[in-house]
């Protein structure tokens, strides 16, 4: 359990940092200012640097993984999607994996019964968990235009107001809120719950988990419970985007957390397995276009084969092979 | 034909977008009577200032419950001893000076409270 209750021990601690250090020591500099545009530039550096890295690693194979009818005559039904042929299939069907992690919808679970008799069956759980937490995190990313634009864009407006269609609260409750909670439990839980996911999960796997889940707490506490001058913060936001360098005013200690452990995420991107959001765009199986069959694919290091042809051989070896009477085809 | 039951999902999800955007998107409502009994305080907020900017949303949601279970006999009792009528018309009693007083603030950090749904606005008073 060491694996798991390290990483909670670890986004405790670090929620701590920050509040000690702007509600005792007055650190706001710090923590509101500084250790912000160190994050963005460590997330920006890294993240370009690890897209630079894998696009600059060749692809010598068709590697393609398929699962229907690839391109063939024409009276065989051709699934684009399942066996692109073209860049834009192969784009399409990336794409389709992105938003709607269609490879994860055949998510299947083998139970092993009384019998022995081993039995196989759909799983949906993971796939809907996952979707349910990407595309919360999503719409929670994209409302937060609102601290980063005077007047944000009519279709980030558009998904604000859908997401507090409910009108509950009177700060308006978002449903996302709820959403990406539920599907954060769900997500521990489903690594917790089976022998098998237990042993295969690291740490790596539970920190982001416990840190995202963090970073959503603290900021519907400062929504719902424990407020903050939201003037306060929009103005503080708008100086970082203007690169300005200036102290920021008077606000809650909860914003530091929220703040620093976004911070923490933004660091800890680039280097762990957060990277799939960038990785899923380069992988070869997925963006490849399964054409082996009309286009010759050359492995780019491959030597240069010195190849002798007979005609070569034959004007090499021509004298003594008139004298042995062998027949030749060129005089 | 899955194109027939995508162009289905499609309008499905259309019509939802704008019942999102129509119930929360109206700004302006009907009138209700501003008018309060008695009149109020005006010789300083209920609470410190900033109390009042991180918390004025929770103080008005607390005195929309109580006005609405209580009627006349939400009153509250401020720290220093005077007391309020719960009502929106007794925030405004001294608020609606400035027509901008919510609205200011409230379009910088695009926040689009519901009150106006209901209560007239200090902006479409006479």
């Amino acid at each position: 359990m060491k694996k798991v209750f390290l990483p909670l021990i670890w986004v405790a601690l670090l929620s701590c940092i920050p509040y000690v250090g702007v509600a005792y020591f007055g650190m706001s500099y710090i923590f509101g200012v500084v250790i912000p545009y160190l994050a963005a530039l460590l997330f920006i550096g890294g993240f370009s640097w690890r897209i630079y890295d894998w696009l600059s690693r060749p692809v010598p194979f068709c590697i393609t993984t398929t699962c229907g009818q690839e391109k063939s005559l024409d009276w065989i039904a051709h699934q684009k999607l399942e066996s692109p042929a073209t860049k834009w299939q192969a784009a399409l069907r990336v794409m389709t994996e992105v938003l709607f992690f269609r490879s994860l919808f055949r998510n299947t679970k083998a139970e092993l019964h009384t019998g022995p008799q081993l039995a196989y069956a759909s799983s949906k759980w993971l796939w809907m968990g996952g979707l349910a937490f990407h595309w919360s995190l999503l719409v929670i990313g994209l409302r937060h235009a609102r601290f980063f634009f005077m007047e944000p864009p009519l279709f980030i407006r558009l998904v604000e107001r859908t997401d507090r269609f409910f009108e509950l609260t009177l700060p308006a409750f978002y449903m996302t809120d709820a959403l990406v909670l539920t599907a954060i439990t769900f997500l521990v839980f489903r690594r917790l719950r089976d022998a098998k996911l237990r042993i295969i999960s690291l740490q790596t796997d539970f920190f982001p988990l416990f840190l995202i889940g963090a970073i959503a707490l603290v900021g519907m506490s400062m929504r719902y419970v424990e407020k903050v001058d939201v003037m306060a913060v929009k103005a503080q936001m708008m100086n970082l985007l203007s690169f300005s360098f200036a102290a920021p005013v008077e606000i809650g200690p909860f914003f530091y957390v929220h703040l620093f452990l976004a911070s923490v995420l933004a660091v800890y991107f680039p280097f762990s397995k957060l990277m799939h959001a960038g990785a899923i765009f380069l992988s070869p199986t997925r963006n490849l276009a399964n054409n082996s069959r009309e286009k010759r694919h050359v492995n780019p290091w491959n030597k240069p084969i010195k190849f002798r042809t007979y005609a070569e051989y034959e004007d090499e070896y021509r004298e003594k092979m008139k004298k042995a009477g062998l027949p030749v085809e060129k005089d | 034909m899955p194109s027939k039951k995508i162009l289905i999902g499609a309008a499905a999800a259309l019509m939802l977008l704008a019942a999102a955007y129509l119930a929360t998107g109206a700004e302006t409502g009907l009138v209700s009577d501003p008018a309060s009994a008695a009149a109020p305080d005006t010789t300083g907020c209920i609470y410190p200032k900033e109390y009042m900017h991180s918390h004025h949303m929770q103080v008005l949601a607390d005195w929309k419950e109580h006005a609405a279970h209580e009627g006349p006999d939400a009153v509250m009792t401020a720290p220093d001893g005077r007391r309020f009528q719960k009502d929106l018309a007794t925030c405004l009693g001294c608020h609606s000076d400035n027509r901008q007083f919510c609205f200011s603030c409230h379009t910088y950090a695009n926040v689009k409270p519901n009150c106006w749904n209901c209560h007239i606005s200090p902006q479409d008073l006479p």
